[in-house]
Parts: structure tokens; sequence; C-alpha cells
């Protein structure tokens, strides 16, 4: 039987600011694993060593990486607008200066973090499969460059280190800030879309499922490095019903706003290019465009995935399932009076 | 007319070449290389090579010995890389002790072999071209080149011209040839029948050149006649040894060659080969595609009268390039493998279990009641009949609606006597196209009587599944009445044409009707056929036909022996006994209650149209014919049900009597058995399982049901085993394939699997569907005939079936195969839902489960327009379908279903539907 990384072991954990990043670092500690986490701010996370400073800084990276078995690569930059140059400096150079540092440090097994969207083309997935990397048909800057961060770490593990390539689909519940907190907020002020029929079956991943998924992947790295895995519950539901029962939870009205996936796609389309325009004359901005051709697509289209593989590969079902995380998300949602 | 050929430049000889030679360029998608050789023979006229394909080689590379060769021929214009798909089926297949060589030559002036030289143009008088007599020596004299085993076996294939000269040359060489196949072809053409159209207009001489040589029209129509347009590549691969006009000599050569009229010189050669396939007795196969324009299917019915020992597979839907529509290798190398292989004497000695009871002659019963005390009460009772339409004159005054038994049994010998003058025999197809009630029972009985057999296409297929089924079937004659001999007549169904009444004689040459019922039974009113032998048990008695809700109609075949099993069958399992009498709003049941010895009662109703009987009628049936049973649809018990509040207190009294109530032909809902109990006061309500092809395997009572019901397993509940039926499971794997071992319903409690199904009445096979029936019948578990049914489900450990939906609708999920049934009954029991389909969407082995609801009540249970179900219904269906995740809820107004039950649900129509609206597209009407 070969090597398993059990509690004890010393794990970097990148990225840890997200929901994500911050709940596999929480779980890991409480697993009885020395953790250290690599962000530019403090992680507020207790029981773990941290290492403040960018994928930017090589040094940092390396200080970060220095004595540790395993890493769990997460940061990136995700985003549905925003120069591309960003993107590559953050997602391409910085995986690359990670892996470096983690060869150059004897790191031996690598948990890379990537997105389905990296073989996604825009067509409907349906039951799909595991689809290598492809930067030339990926859509939008973040698909791109996580595409390309995917082949390099890929390329590593075919020589250097143990490479596992994890892609969770869609992270949500409690204190998720990208996808769960804004359907509930846009539904509530009724600016929610549902794009044509809302019948598009979406296959998401609840968070605690995510955390249970990475330690599985995380213990059996050694055994089945070399793999691509997409990480969601395997429940796929018509997305429609998905927003509809994620506002519900938030205490928001079913979704009434209903458009055209084409007309969608068309503003989507607008809504970019002014956005790029703004950000070209005026820097970045803070906030997230309403629409973009990317989440048209995303909202209009099948989403859902062979989990045969991965659920044997990691040998993990999901605990909770997708009505569990509904009854979750809104238990959470009233004591505490807000999603994050 | 001008000549479109003034001059004609000579044609020159070329020599043989390989493929690659020939057109470097060209890929020839299928073909190995290794496969070619050219090969010299000693013809009629001297040396001539031959380009051929030629297996023999690889198999001696791989160290395998042949036990037999195919010699497999080409017609016009094609060459051997039409065969490449057979031969690389026959390599994939080969092992030692089971391998067929294959040997497939380009003929003489066609594909890569030599081209002749001709200084004239291709006509019938033209010498230079190759004839069918030269060609069948060429065969002789490559067969003696070419380095074969003759003490091996020997199999000539063929297709087009090439189906003429293998058949040629098989007879000719019938000491060393032991089987023969043959696809689409022509053994004869009577001259006084037309050239089929396409290929009259290449035939004219003046065209003949134009078409066939100068341009490349004759090869680009016949590749155009692929059911699917083939790739270009594909198409390159044909024509590459034609493109050039001096290579084309040989299609116009063979056009030429077409022995259409008597004077022509190859006619004797043609005679030669048609008279002598009648003495042929080796094992024949007929690969058909019926969609030729060219071979059509009159040419497989001459075919057939002079092999009738010949098997047959008619591939519906597939024509003339039949090599290119369809896998062939299947049904060939199976079939050669029964006939020469290992496992011969084991399905030779496969047998049936013994029948329920003794099973008698179709006839006996009708005869003895005839002459018993009971003559003179009732064997029909017409309830849709005209009161005088079918009685004698006594009768109409009356206007009595029944026939005696004596009446009846006069009737049938009369029928069956003037038939027989009409010209109608022993093995005659006839299509009944009457309506259930007395006439089709009289006509039936008399068809039965004289051996011949009755072609049942019922309406409920509709009128292009009705067309399709009696074309495949080809009946020599056609019983009808009025709308089915005009539809007959209109769509063109062959057979000569039978009226059931008299009719004026403008009107019967309308319809081209050579004589009527109603006048035979005139003139031969008295008459006994004692001198005509009663049929065998071996002999074909009816062809019926499934509903067709998985595909074309199939036609069912049943002998005489095997259609008793069936009435000894329900004499032992409905307990008959003098006097009985049953209503038959199932037509199947109808037409057997005087081979039973029941009274029958046609109720008026429509047969198409199930739904439309009522429970007055189903009352006033009961009351004219002292009714004890009653058979019904599921389709015709709702009816019934939605009628019964309008039944007068006589009515209910007819009602009351009825001790028995059967449903067949579909999965009735518990709820409806209680409301069917509620009208049928004192009868014990059972919803049997069975088919076309089985009429009756299993059986429960309602109260059974119920029990059933409260073990909370998946599926409907149909019963247990009846007498003389034995049934097996063929366990399904992850993809939802059914295993080929078969497991004993013991062995196999609570898994999911196909049924399999052993009784003496099940059918005798499928008509003119080899392939078909060998698959279905594939099993030889204890030495027994097996029935592969289609459809899923699982025993329980009492012993009992339950069905959980047709293996085409299996949902393979990643938690394992799944019936639709699982889900659909318990959605069925909601108070919302009317009825519900459970399709998947998405790849096999990872699918996810839709259910598709028909609301009860008017009430909506969509969002908005949306198809999707709204929120709380979508959850009271996902907490009734318990542990199986159902990812989506769709709902539609009216779910598609089959025409004849109109209530078996198109499930694959659905599940295309739902794989398009979950996947975000536009959403259409399903």
């Amino acid at each position: 039987m070969s090597r398993l990384i059990e509690p004890g072991a010393s794990v970097l954990v990148t990225g840890a600011s997200g929901l994500l990043g911050r709940s596999v670092a929480q779980r890991l500690v409480e697993e009885g694993y020395r953790v250290t986490v690599l962000q530019r701010g403090a992680s507020g996370l207790a029981g773990v060593h941290e290492v403040r400073g960018s994928l930017s800084d090589p040094a940092a990276v390396a200080r970060a990486a220095a004595g540790q078995d395993a890493v769990i690569h997460m940061a990136a930059k995700v985003s549905v607008s925003g120069r591309h140059e960003d993107f590559v400096e953050v997602n391409v150079r910085g995986t690359q200066r990670m892996l470096d540092a983690a060869v150059t440090a004897g790191v031996t097994d690598f948990l890379h973090v990537s997105s389905p969207s990296v073989a996604h083309a825009g067509a409907s997935l349906i039951g799909a499969v595991a689809g290598p990397a492809d930067p030339q048909h990926a859509v939008g800057s973040y698909a791109q460059t996580k595409a390309q961060a995917e082949l390099i770490a890929e390329a590593r593990g075919a020589s250097d280190l143990n490479v596992l390539i994890l892609r969770p689909h869609l992270v949500w519940g409690p204190g998720d800030g990208q996808l769960t907190s804004r359907i509930i907020d846009r539904a509530r002020s009724g600016r929610m879309p549902i794009l044509g029929s809302g019948a598009a079956l979406v296959d998401m991943l609840y968070i605690d499922n995510a955390v249970d998924a990475f330690l599985a992947g995380l213990r059996r790295l050694p055994q089945i490095a070399g793999q691509r895995l997409v990480l969601t519950n395997g429940e796929p539901r018509p997305i429609a019903e998905l927003i509809t029962g994620i506002a519900a939870a938030g205490g928001a009205p079913a979704p009434r706003l209903r458009l055209a996936p084409g007309l969608a796609k068309g503003l989507g389309a607008v809504v970019e290019r002014v956005w790029a325009l703004s950000e070209k004359l005026a820097g970045p901005r803070a906030d997230e465009p309403p629409m973009t051709k990317f989440l048209a697509e995303q909202l209009s289209t099948a989403h859902w995935f062979d989990q045969r593989t991965t659920r044997q590969a990691l040998d993990w079902t999901p605990k909770v399932s997708l009505d569990q995380g509904l009854a979750l998300l809104r238990e959470h949602i009233q004591t505490t009076g807000k999603v994050l | 007319m001008v000549s479109l050929n003034p001059r004609f430049t000579p044609i020159p000889a070329a020599p043989a070449r390989l493929p690659a030679d020939h057109a470097p360029g060209t890929r020839f998608p299928g073909l190995d290389p290794a496969w070619s050789r050219l090969v010299t023979a000693k013809t009629d006229d001297g040396a001539r090579t031959f380009h051929v394909l030629d297996t023999g080689p690889a198999l001696a590379a791989r160290g395998i010995t042949p036990t037999g060769t195919i010699l497999a021929v080409h017609g016009n214009p094609t060459w051997s890389y039409l065969w490449r798909k057979v031969i690389a089926g026959s390599l994939e297949r080969a092992q030692n002790g089971a391998a067929w060589r294959v040997i497939a030559p380009d003929q003489l002036d066609m594909g890569f072999s030599d081209r002749l030289s001709h200084p004239v143009p291709p006509a019938a008088d033209a010498v230079s071209y190759r004839r069918l007599a030269t060609r069948l020596g060429d065969l002789d004299a490559l067969m003696d080149a070419l380095d074969v085993d003759t003490s091996s076996r020997l199999v000539t294939l063929g297709h087009d011209w090439g189906g003429i000269i293998s058949l040629g040359w098989a007879v000719r060489q019938r000491g060393q040839v032991d089987a023969a196949i043959t696809l689409n072809t022509a053994v004869d053409h009577p001259e006084a029948d037309q050239v089929p159209a396409a290929l009259r207009a290449a035939m004219a001489p003046a065209v003949l050149p134009a078409a066939t040589v100068t341009s490349e029209g004759f090869l680009k129509v016949t590749l155009g006649l692929a059911e699917q347009t083939l790739p270009d590549e594909v198409r390159d691969a044909y024509r590459a040894p034609y493109t050039s006009r001096n290579g084309r000599g040989g299609i116009g050569g063979f056009v030429a060659d077409i022995p259409a009229e008597n004077s022509h010189v190859s006619r004797a050669a043609l005679t030669g080969v048609s008279s002598g396939l009648r003495e042929w007795n080796k094992p024949t196969l007929l690969l058909w595609g019926p969609k030729d324009p060219v071979f059509q299917d009159r040419y497989l019915a001459d075919l057939q009268s002079r092999v009738p020992h010949a098997d047959l597979h008619r591939f519906e839907g597939a024509g003339h390039m039949l090599a290119e529509d369809r896998d062939l290798s299947t049904p060939i190398f199976t079939w050669l493998d029964d006939h020469f292989g290992a496992g011969r004497e084991v399905r030779a000695a496969l047998r049936s279990p013994a029948p329920a009871r003794k099973v008698l002659g179709l006839h006996e019963q009708m005869t003895e009641l005839a002459r018993s005390e009971r003559r003179m009460s009732p064997a029909v009772v017409d309830m849709t009949a005209e009161p005088e339409a079918w009685s004698s004159a006594e009768d109409a005054a009356t206007g009595d609606r029944a026939l005696s038994w004596a009446e009846l049994h006069a009737q049938v010998d009369a029928l069956a006597v003037g038939l027989t003058h009409t010209g109608v025999r022993h093995g005659d197809r006839v299509s009944l196209l009457v309506q259930p009630g007395a006439s089709l029972t009289v006509i039936l009985y008399a068809c039965m009587r004289i051996g011949a057999v009755a072609v049942v296409a019922d309406a409920g297929l509709g009128v292009r599944g009705m067309t399709r089924a009696v074309r495949a079937a080809r009946p020599d004659w056609v019983i009808g009445e009025l709308p089915g001999l005009t539809l007959a007549r209109s769509l063109g169904w062959p057979g000569k044409r039978i009226s059931v009444q008299n009719l004026s004689s403008r009107r019967a040459r309308l319809l081209g009707t050579v004589t009527s019922v109603e006048a035979l039974l005139r003139r031969h009113e008295g008459a006994t056929p004692d001198q005509l032998p009663t049929p065998d048990a071996e002999d074909p008695v009816a062809i019926l036909f499934t509903s067709g809700s998985t595909g074309p109609a199939k036609g069912v075949m049943y002998t005489h022996g095997r259609l008793g099993a069936l009435v000894a069958l329900l004499v032992e399992h409905l307990n008959i006994s003098p006097g009985a009498s049953l209503i038959a709003g199932f037509a199947p049941f109808a037409l057997l209650g005087p081979a039973i010895g029941a009274t029958s009662v046609t109720p008026d109703m429509s047969v198409t149209r199930p739904s439309t009987l009522t429970a007055q009628a189903v009352a006033d049936a009961a009351l004219a014919g002292d009714a004890t049973m009653f058979f019904g649809s599921p389709a015709a018990l709702r009816n019934v049900v939605a009628t019964a509040g309008e039944l007068s207190a006589l009515q209910h009294r007819g009602l009351s009597d009825i001790k028995l109530v059967l449903s067949a032909g579909a999965p009735v809902h518990p709820d409806l058995l209680d409301a069917v109990q509620e009208i049928f006061p004192n009868a014990e309500i059972h919803t049997p399982y069975g088919m076309t092809e089985g009429l009756l395997q299993a059986d429960i009572e309602r109260r059974q049901v119920i029990e059933a019901i409260a073990t909370g397993q998946s599926g409907v509940c149909v019963g247990t085993p009846v007498a003389g039926v034995r049934f097996a499971l063929a366990p399904l794997d992850g993809l939802g394939r059914p295993s080929e071992e078969l497991l004993d319903p013991s062995q196999a409690v609570g898994r999911l699997g196909e049924i399999v199904v052993s009784a003496a009445h099940l059918k005798a096979g499928y008509d003119r569907l080899w392939q078909t029936e060998r698959d279905s019948s594939r099993d030889t578990l204890d030495g027994l005939i097996w029935h592969r049914t289609n459809d899923i489900g699982h025993f329980d450990a009492e012993n009992r079936l339950w069905i959980e939906g047709r293996l085409q609708h299996v949902l393979t999920t990643p938690a394992g195969p799944l019936g639709p049934g699982t889900v659909e009954t318990p959605v069925d029991a909601l108070e919302e839902v009317a009825r519900s389909a459970a399709v998947p969407v998405g790849p096999q082995g990872t699918q996810a489960v839709v259910v598709i609801v028909e609301p009860g009540s008017d009430r909506s249970l969509r969002t908005g327009r949306s198809p999707v179900a709204e929120t709380s219904f979508a959850a009271r269906v996902r907490e009734a379908a318990g542990s199986v995740p159902v990812a989506a809820v769709l709902v539609l107004e009216e779910l598609p279903t089959d025409v004849r039950h109109n209530s078996k649900i198109d499930r694959t129509r659905l599940a295309r539907w739902a794989e398009k609206v979950l996947a975000g597209e536009k959403v259409g009407a399903p």
C-alpha cells in the first residue's frame, strides 16, 4: 500500500482568504495537520503559521514552502472582469513560482486547485468528464489563465513532484461571498434574472462537501497524483431551481425577471466592453459587472459532470445533499442575519 | 430518336492492378491492402487476371486454419469493396476451429480486374461484353486458380448481379457448396412484368452507353441509394476503378446483360439459375433491404417461392446498399455458426416446456359444441353488427346478433370450402382487414381450417405502421371490409382482394376484388371441407404485430401447435367450462373464444380507440351474451369507470353476473382496479402479464396487488407465473446491458434484469426477421427455447414478478441501472399526477433522472411558462421517488403515447425532448 499524507504532516495552503481556502486550512488544523498559510493580509485563522506576502514575491513564496510536506495551491485571481495581465501575473506566473519554490524546498506533493471552466468552450456540459485544460478555447481571462496554470502544474507533475488537480465547481454555502451572497442580494432587489426556461441542469458543490473532498484528496495524493478531478455534489438541478432555492434560503422571493439567453449574451458583451473601457480610463474597479457573456452562458447552458471517477479516486461522497445544504444555509442566515 | 452515341470510340483492354497502384491518391477506408491480390485464372476465353480480396494469407499469418470459405460476389456497379465490413467481421471473429476465409473477387471488367476491349457500345448482341454464362465460368476458373480447400465448407454470398451469379454458381456446384447467402437480387423476371422504373431508363438501348459508360450516371445513382449519405471517402473508394470512361465498359455490359425479355441472349442462363434454385436444398439466408427501388419485395417473394426453406431478415428502413446501411457480419456469422458451428446440436435440441394441459386442434371445441346439446346456444355475439348483416334469414327477422355454435361451425366450413375454390391454399398468407366481430371470427377460423396464415395487422398501428407491416408480411390475399380494401387499393398493398360484403360490380372493379365472403358463404352453404387435411402443429397459423412502441412493429408468427398451447392455457387458467361467455374489449382474446369453447361477445366499440368503450356497452354485451368474463385494456377500463354513472338498474344486474375481469396490455393503477371492482361487484379482477410474443405469462388478482404494493418494492407487480411458464432473469450491468447468462428467479431475488421466459405458447418466431428472432431466442439454459422480453424488472422472494419498464428505457445512473417504473409508480400515486415518465439525460452510466409529469387536473404545476415544475411540487415528486435522486421535474400537458393501447408512453421521444430542454435549449414540443 502506498503512502498517505496523514495528520501531523506539514501543509502549506495558499489563498486561505477565500471561503474554501479558509475552511480547508481550518479543517486541516482540526485534524492535526501542521498548517502554514500564505496570503497578503492577516488570515484570522487560529492555530496556523502565517507567512504574509503575495505570489508575486518569490522570497515570500520560498519562505512559505520551506519545510512543507505538501502544498494546497488555491490562491488565484477570480473574477469575471479585470485586466488580462493581472490574471496572468497571479494565476500563471504565481503558480509557476509556487511550483518552483515547492520543488526547491523538496516538497513531494502538490494539490493544484483549478476550475472546470479550463476545459469549457461554452457549449453545454452534460455528464461531462474532466477533459484536458484548453487555454485556446476557454472563455474569459480567468478560465484562460487557470487553464495555462493547470497545464504547467500537470507538466511539473509528470517530472518533479506528485501533482493532483482538483476542479471544484460552483462552491456555495454559508460564508460564500462569491455566488451565494450575490444571488441573495440580487434576488432581494429583484435584479436576479432567470435566463430562458431556467431548465439548464447545473451541478454545484456545497462548501462542507468541498472541504471533505480536499481533505480526502490531500490524504490520498501520493496514490492518485496525475489525475484531474471535477468536484461537484453530483446532484444536477435546473438552474432556476437552484437560484430560487438559494434566494429562498435568504428570505428573498423567487426571481421573476426572465431574459432570453441570446439577449443576455448580447447585453453581457456590451457590459464587458463598457467595463473594460472604464477600467482603462479609471483603473481597476472594485465591483463586478452585472452581466458578462461568460455569466450568461453559465446561467443558460447545462453544466454537470460525471462524478464516478472523482468519487472512486477520492473515496469520497458528498455528506450534505443539496436540499440539506439549502436548509443549513437558511438556518445560518436566520441565526446570524447574514450570508457571510 | 437521335442516338446519343453517334460514334463510339472503342474501349481498349487494360490489365488488372492493385487498388493502390491504380488510384494512388485514393484512401480506401476500411480496406486493408494486405487483403488485395491479383490472381490469374484460365477462363473460358483465355487467361484473365482478377483483383481479389482474400483473407487466406491473413489467417495463415495468424496460424489459423479456416473451417470454411465464403465466396463473396459483388454486383453492378460496385466492386469487392462492398464486402470490406464482412471481411473485417470475419477476421475479428476468427479463431482456430471457427474461422471463415473470405474470397471476394472483382468481376472481370469491373473493380480492379482486367478490362476487356470493346469495339462497340454495350448491347445485348455485343459479343465483347461478358454474359451471365461466362461469368459463372469465370468463378469456376477463379476458384480453381485460388488455393481453396474443397474439403472444408463452402458458402456463397452475393448482391445485385452478384446475387444471381453467386446463386447460379452455388446451384452449378451444389456438390461442393454447403450454403448460400444473398442480399437484394432477382433471379427471375417474368417478361410480362415491367422492369422497375429506376432501371428502365438506363436500359433503353439509345441511352444505355451514355448512362453507364460515357457518364458516371448509373454509378452515382447507385451510390446515392444508401440509407445515410455515404462519407465522401467511401464514395471515392467505390468510384476509384470507374473514374475514366474506359474503366466503365463493364458497367454498361452488365446493364445490357439484364435478360428482361425471353429473347435475350442470357435468358437461358437466368432460367438455369432460377429453375435450379427450386432444387436447392442447402441452408440459405436472405438479407434484404426493402427500400430498394430496383430489387423490390416482389423479387424477394419470387426467391422465397423457389427456396421456401430460406431464412430471411428484412431490414426495415434499409435499401439497395444494405451492406453499407447495416451491420451484416453479426447475422452472417451467427447464422453460419448456427449451421456449421459447435452450438449447432445444442440449438437443434432446444424445446419448450410442456403446455398447461393437453393441446387440442383449434377447431375441436367448436366442432364438439356444434354437435352437442349446446349447438343452438350462442357462440359469437356481435354488438357492433347491423342486425341483418350476419344472420340467417330467420335471424334477420328477429334482429338477432348471434351465431349459434352450429351456425358458426357451418359457416366456417362453408367459407373454408369457398376460399379453397377461390384459390386460397395451405400456407397462403391472408391479411384480415376486418373489425373484430362475428365476421372476423368466421373468416379467421375458415382460414385456419385450410391452413392459410392469418395476417392480423390491426388499425391500432396507424396507417403508416399498417402499410409497413403488410408490406413486410406480404400477404397473398386480403380479405377486408370497405375501409380496409380502400386503403389496400390506394396504398398498393400486396395481395388479391376479397371483400366481406357483396359489392356492386362497379365497386368490385374499383377495389379490384375477386369475390366476397358473403357470396362464398351463400354459394357453398352446407359444404364441408372434409377432404382437406387438418393442419399440423408445426404449420403457421397467424402473424400478429407488436405495438411498435419501440421501433417498427414486428410480425410475430404463431403455429397451430403454439396457439393451441395458448388455448389450453386459457382453458386451464380461466377455468373455462361449458356455458362460459366472455366480453372481448381486447381484440386478441375475442378471436380465441371459439377455440376455448366460450361464447365471445364483441361489445359495441371502436377497436382502434379502446378508450371509447362505455360501461353501458359492456353491460349490454353482458346481458346479450350472458357473459361471465370481461377482457379489456387499461384505456377501456378507464372509460368504463368514467361512464359508470349512467348505468341503469338492469345494466347493473348484467355487470353483477361477471365473475372475472381481466385487464391486459399495460400496467393498471390500483386506484383504477378499486373503481373497477365497484362496477363489477362479484368479479375477481386480474391484471395478467404478457406480450404479443406470448399472450399470458404471469397473473395476479386485485387483492394480491394490494398485498404486494404494501411490500414497497419497485415497479408494478404482475404476479406469479401461470401454468407451464418458466421465467429467468438476465441481470443488468452498470450500463444497463442484460447479461448473457440467465439466472433462475430464486437465485436473483431483488436484482434488476431483463425478463426472459419459456413456455409452449410463446411465438414460433418473428416473421422475416431472422436476426431479431435469433437475438430474442439466443439463450439455451436447461435446453429450453427462451424469449427475451425486452421488459425489465425483478422477482421477489414470493416468486412475484415486478415490471419496471422496457430495456430501451433503462436509466443508467451512477448508482446503477434503474427501471423507469421504480420512479413512475410512486409518482403516479400522487394526487396531482395523471401519469408520469422517468427518462434519463446524459451519458450512459452517469445519467441524471428526469421525471416528466402529465397533470391530473387543470392546476398548472409549472413555473410560469417554463416546463420546470414549481418548487413545491418538484419537492413532492422527489419525496415520492425516495432514494432515487431526481435531477429535474418537468411538466407537459399530455405525454405522447402509442396508438394501439393509448397507454404506452413514448419515453424515447420524451428523453430526447428532456435532453434538449435541460441543456438550456429553446423549449419546443416533444
